[in-house]
């Protein structure tokens, strides 16, 4: 029992004691504590096992960069693996459980990795890619997989909650440490809307640890003073808890907030976690600086932790991480940390200072040992002792901690993330943000101004600065008394030499200092090479300890400047975010929202089964008693339509009326065939090409008076067909007088067709809707009796006689009923998109299923659309070429299996009757097949090479995905009324 | 045969004809007249202007040239009457009024609610009294107006509308929104 509470200090409120546990032990900490606080309260140094040799692992750092205390968090479906205990906030009840061990974290079976771990060297995972092939499936990768990895993701259904939300202002902050608290002060008095941000639970940053005194009192007492004035601010937002993860284009920050995973029972009114994008007009950067390990033998034991980390658990969480401890530093900050230990009470053994000509000491007169190096540590599950060489002697120096410090690097990973590659300063022996414009700067530490009456000025003046470039007028800084300040120098050392046991670069990845040697002398010394190679600087902690060092080691193997060797690449996200909060409320029925048809109610009470056609929520078919599969429905609901009468809702498709002196003009370039001549009150099919010549869309177009139109488009393309026009109206022609917009929503729409429709139209209508005065492709305004105004299209899509009737959408699900009622004595029926798909198929009618986008006019039977009249049309000039006019181009025709019988899939393929079922002799496809009821067989619309030639002949349906070969007779693709009597009756 | 044919709200059954109202409430409006103005080319501005200064009605702009003219007060007839009369051969008036759903958001609250779906910036200081915007919130499209101080108006397409509630719903659930049909 080594590491314990202090009677003493601390931000902890010691009157709030809570229960937790840790791998199912019950322990006790206090509110204020972080897991790894509370863990190191009852003397839980060892946290978890490495993740490649099994090694025994302790708590290292006391923040965001930890690379060992991942733990797992709470229980069944509520279960976060890879949690940094350093950062997670203690409450009551808290489950948390070790990694990647079995069968328990003290004795674990994997451990035999560390034995096998000449075998396990850099790359040896991808060494095993290489031979024998089979291995690797069956041996390789099931131990890999078993023995290495961090905690487990839950596959259960996550019953959180998340959501994102924006947020805009002046000036953004990152960290509220003395910087970022100094700088928000002054933007916050100069009225600028600041959004200081910061990931503690508690704001402060590093002042929360401080013993510096601030005008003569604690650096805790300023803290809070700042924080109370600029919650008085309207114009300031204090964001806790809230680590700001991405930079992206436009200034906007991504941030994720954890609402409220530090509470036992979420409220179900809040998410759990938000996802901020935050769009600031300028960002202050003041995240700090990392302190950096050291490289030596044994550097992994637990109990071998950072210096600075040290400092925070005694003074900030009233927690020893040992009674005897030791400091191997290359700087002045491991003195300042042996200080701070020393004030507590904490036996310091010895300061080990790489360093032989430094003049720092200790107060207290503790043991200093000069130009010594750490190189080997003692003790097995715990740090007991570390072996200590000066000049060929070594020394065994008794401890249960050593604290390491190897210097500062600056945070500025945000900075980066946008492509700026970090430089390599020689003065701060370190990689700094480069000028990456003014909408972010840093400032304080994470600038390399590490001394805290620096910070200060430093905020106050970056933040002076940027109130100036936004044109404000700004107030003078009174900067607080800071007395007994850090000495922040120190002498990069990249790798201790003289090493007896693995000199850990990277802790979280197992990479030593051999894997490196390694990477480099198998070609892979490049930065970004090494990292891939070894994985260094990979997995959850992404390399904020290892990077650094790791670059310096890479650099003195080759005898060159880290300059030379360059950084990894920055990249979103700095820490963790999970894949709950990235979805935010877009999951389930939000994912997608839904669009409901004006007619969706009078669907639903005639029976109607729906299903998802796009966003919207379609009639699929009308169940009646009694049928038992849905080919019933169909089978019925078509032949009714085609003896009697039916009703199907058509409100989805796109609607877009088109005004102006031009529009004609307009429509006759859109379109491939004319529509100068369209007569007011008549509808015309219209195809409109893409620029190479392929069918874009279909639909009718209807003139309502000399410069009114109203264009309809297929349900899917409606918007595509809206933003072509905009293209076409704003890029192409601007000199037409036109302008256009969507009525889709506003009008009801629905098909009334069968042999009988007239007769359930005229029941409703006051206009005259005979033959005579409404024949084919009229398309009028009418009005219903009773008074309402609608209007009246003779289009069909079944072949049959047929009226589209469109009404504002309020009235749809009364009109509808109404035609029921008014169809009742003439045996009508609702239709679905089913009977729709046959009615057409049996028509010869395409859809999206023939004009897939590889489909001329004249492959589907249009060619004569083609207007040789106009000057120009979209696709005109393309429509000529080669390729597009070759004879032996799919041409749509319709296919009958000679075996009445067998059916036709969609997606088959065709080929010669006695070819070798391949691609290499592919004739051809089917886009669309359905069982006629009419015919009593399967019917399909194919395109076939040369089609139009070939009825008659008998081609082989090849469907692979079944394993069916069906003989099919080739025809004309019009299986129903090709006189098209009906549809002129 | 003789039909006095039913309107039906989009919304209709989905939202409780009246409830107590939290402080921060979502007001559905039972029947509005909403016109879509295209000016025509070359009358931009003198539309404008025209619309500007008609006090009857309140103008949102949703596209250069192009605005949503709203009115509590007529019928979509009486209302697309009256703005094809004023603005005569200047503009083209197309009635939307079955084609849109208006929703009232108001509260202390409803720009931390907007907030969750709505990225522009609706600080007083940015987004003024009078300002509309064609946004989208979450998923869907939305043509979004401060009409007070801490009041909104959000014209929606209708075939939205439903998936638009659910949203604001879940939006508001941290204030205790309220929901309800407003005439």
């Amino acid at each position: 029992m080594t590491a314990y509470r202090l009677p003493a200090g601390g931000l902890v409120d010691r009157a709030a004691a809570l229960n937790f546990t840790f791998d199912g032990q019950v322990m006790q900490g206090f509110a204020g504590d972080t897991l790894a606080s509370a863990l190191l309260a009852n003397d839980q140094v060892l946290v978890g096992r490495s993740f490649k040799y099994h090694r025994p692992r302790g708590i290292v750092t006391a923040g965001p960069s930890e690379p060992n205390a991942l733990v797992t968090i709470g229980s069944d479906a509520r279960t976060d693996p890879n949690t940094k205990a350093t950062v997670a906030e203690l409450y009551a009840g808290l489950e948390a459980k070790s990694q990647n061990r079995w069968p328990s974290l003290k004795h674990d079976i994997g451990a035999l990795n560390g034995i096998l771990s000449p075998f396990l060297s850099a790359g040896f995972y991808y060494k095993t890619f290489m031979w024998p092939a089979a291995f690797w499936e069956k041996v390789y990768e099931p131990i890999i997989r078993k023995a290495a990895g961090l905690g487990r993701a839950v596959l259960e259904r996550d019953p959180e909650t998340y959501e994102k939300c924006w947020a805009h202002c002046d000036l953004l902050i990152v960290g509220s440490g003395p910087t970022g608290l100094m700088a928000a002060l002054v933007a916050g008095r100069a009225g600028l809307r600041v959004i200081l941000a910061d990931e503690g639970f508690r704001h402060g940053g590093s002042l929360l640890s401080e013993t510096t005194p601030i005008d003569g009192a604690p650096a805790t007492a300023f803290v809070e003073t700042a924080i109370a004035e600029l919650e008085t601010f309207s114009n300031v937002t204090l964001m806790a808890r809230t680590t700001v993860f991405g930079w992206y284009d436009d200034n906007v920050f991504g941030a994720l907030e954890r609402v409220q995973k530090h509470v036992a029972a979420p409220s179900s009114k809040l998410p759990v976690e938000r996802v901020w994008r935050i769009a600031a007009r300028r960002a202050l950067i003041a995240t700090g600086a990392e302190e950096r390990p050291l490289v030596f033998g044994g550097n992994d034991r637990p109990g071998v932790m950072m210096a600075g980390a040290l400092s925070t658990y005694t003074n900030r969480y009233g927690v020893a991480g040992g009674k005897s401890m030791a400091i191997f530093t290359s700087g002045s900050a491991g003195y300042r940390a042996a200080a701070d230990l020393a004030a507590h009470g904490i036996d310091i053994t010895a300061v080990i200072d790489s360093r032989a000509d430094s003049t720092d000491v200790v107060a207290s007169g503790t043991r200093i040992i000069r130009g010594g190096s750490v190189v080997d540590t003692k003790g097995r599950l715990r740090l007991s002792g570390v072996i200590v060489e000066r000049s060929g002697f070594e020394e065994n120096i008794d401890c249960d901690v050593l604290g390491m410090s190897g210097g500062f690097s600056p945070i500025i990973h945000l900075a980066c993330q946008r492509g700026a590659k970090p430089v390599w300063s020689e003065a701060l022996q370190a990689f700094v943000a480069p000028d990456v414009g003014a909408g972010l700067r840093l400032a304080g530490s994470a600038a390399g101004v590490y001394s805290l009456l620096a910070c200060l000025k430093d905020g106050a003046e970056k933040s002076q600065a940027i109130i100036a470039d936004l044109g404000l007028s700004t107030t003078s800084a009174d900067l607080p008394a800071v007395g007994n300040e850090l000495n922040p120098s120190f002498v990069s050392l990249w790798y201790v030499a003289g090493a007896k046991s693995k000199a850990f670069v990277d802790f979280q990845n197992d990479v030593h200092v051999k894997d490196l040697g390694l990477a480099l002398r198998e070609g892979f010394g490049h930065v970004e090479h090494a990292k891939r190679y070894t994985t260094n600087g990979m997995a959850t902690d992404q390399g904020k300890l290892s990077n650094i060092n790791a670059i310096g080691i890479l650099s003195g193997m080759q005898g060159i400047s880290p300059a030379d060797v360059g950084t990894t690449t920055f990249r979103p996200f700095y820490t963790p975010v999970p894949f709950g909060a990235l979805a935010g409320t877009s999951r389930d029925e939000h994912a997608a929202p839904k669009r409901v048809s004006p007619l969706h109610g009078w669907a639903a009470k005639n029976g109607a089964v729906f299903i998802d056609s796009g966003l919207w929520y379609r009639p699929s078919w009308f169940a009646r008693a009694g049928e038992k599969t849905w080919r019933e429905s169909v089978d019925r609901e078509v032949l009714n339509v085609r003896a009697n009468v039916g009703l199907c809702d058509v409100s989805t498709l796109g609607k877009i009326e088109v005004f102006g002196s031009d529009a004609a003009e307009f429509l006759n370039r859109l379109y491939c065939n004319p529509f100068l001549k369209l007569p007011v009150g008549k509808a015309r099919y219209g195809l409109m090409l893409r620029e190479d010549g392929m069918i874009y869309d279909d639909g009718t177009t209807s003139r309502l008076s000399d410069a009114h139109f109203l264009v309809t488009t297929t349900t899917a393309l409606a918007g595509g067909v809206m933003s072509h026009m905009e293209y076409c109206a704003q890029v192409l022609w601007p000199e037409l007088n036109v302008r256009f917009c969507s009525v889709s929503d506003q009008w009801a729409q629905m098909a009334i067709a069968g042999p009988k429709a007239r007769l359930v139209v005229q029941a409703l209508v006051e206009d005259d809707v005979s033959n005579v005065v409404f024949p084919f492709l009229a398309a009028k305004p009418v009005t219903l009796k009773g008074g309402l105004k609608a209007r009246l299209f003779r289009i069909s899509f079944s072949g049959e006689l047929a009226y589209e009737l469109a009404v504002p959408a309020g009235y749809g699900e009364s009109v509808a009923d109404a035609v029921m009622e008014a169809g009742k004595a003439h045996g009508i029926c609702a239709y679905g998109l089913e009977a729709l798909n046959v009615l057409r198929i049996e028509k010869g009618h395409v859809t999206h299923a023939e004009l897939d986008g590889r489909v001329t006019p004249d492959d589907a039977g249009f060619g004569r659309m083609l207007s040789s009249q106009k000057a120009d049309f979209i696709g005109k000039r393309l429509s000529t070429r080669f390729g597009l006019t070759a004879a032996d181009r799919m041409q749509m025709v319709g296919l009958k299996p000679v075996d009445k019988d067998k059916d036709i899939r969609a997606g088959a393929h065709l080929l010669r009757e006695g070819a070798k079922p391949s691609t290499l002799n592919d004739q051809g496809y089917v886009s669309s097949a359905c069982y006629s009821p009419v015919l009593g067989q399967f019917i399909a619309l194919a395109f076939l090479k040369s089609g139009r030639e070939r009825y008659g002949e008998k081609v082989v349906v090849w469907d692979r995905l079944r394993g069916e070969e069906t003989l099919a007779e080739v025809c004309n693709p019009v299986f129903v009324d090709p006189a098209n009597s009906k549809l002129n009756a | 045969m003789v039909h006095q044919f039913q309107e039906r709200h989009a919304l209709e059954e989905l939202v409780p004809l009246e409830a107590a109202a939290s402080a921060d409430h979502l007001a559905v409006v039972v029947r509005q007249a909403i016109v879509t103005v295209l000016a025509a080319d070359g009358h931009e501005r003198a539309v404008a202007s025209v619309l500007s200064s008609d006090e009857d009605i309140s103008v949102r702009f949703s596209a250069p040239g192009e605005w949503l003219v709203v009115s509590g007060a007529q019928t979509p007839e009486l209302l697309h009457q009256a703005l094809s009369a004023l603005l005569g051969e200047t503009a083209y008036c197309i009635d939307q009024s079955h084609g849109r759903v208006l929703l009232r958001l108001s509260g202390p609250n409803a720009r931390a609610i907007l907030a969750k779906g709505v990225g522009i910036d609706l600080h007083p200081s940015a987004f003024q009294i009078g300002q509309s915007a064609n946004v989208l919130c979450a998923h869907i499209s939305i043509n979004l107006a401060l009409v007070g101080g801490d009041q909104f108006e959000i014209i929606v397409m209708r075939s939205f509308a439903e998936s638009l509630l659910h949203d604001l719903r879940q939006m508001g659930r941290a204030f205790d929104l309220s929901v309800s049909f407003s005439p």
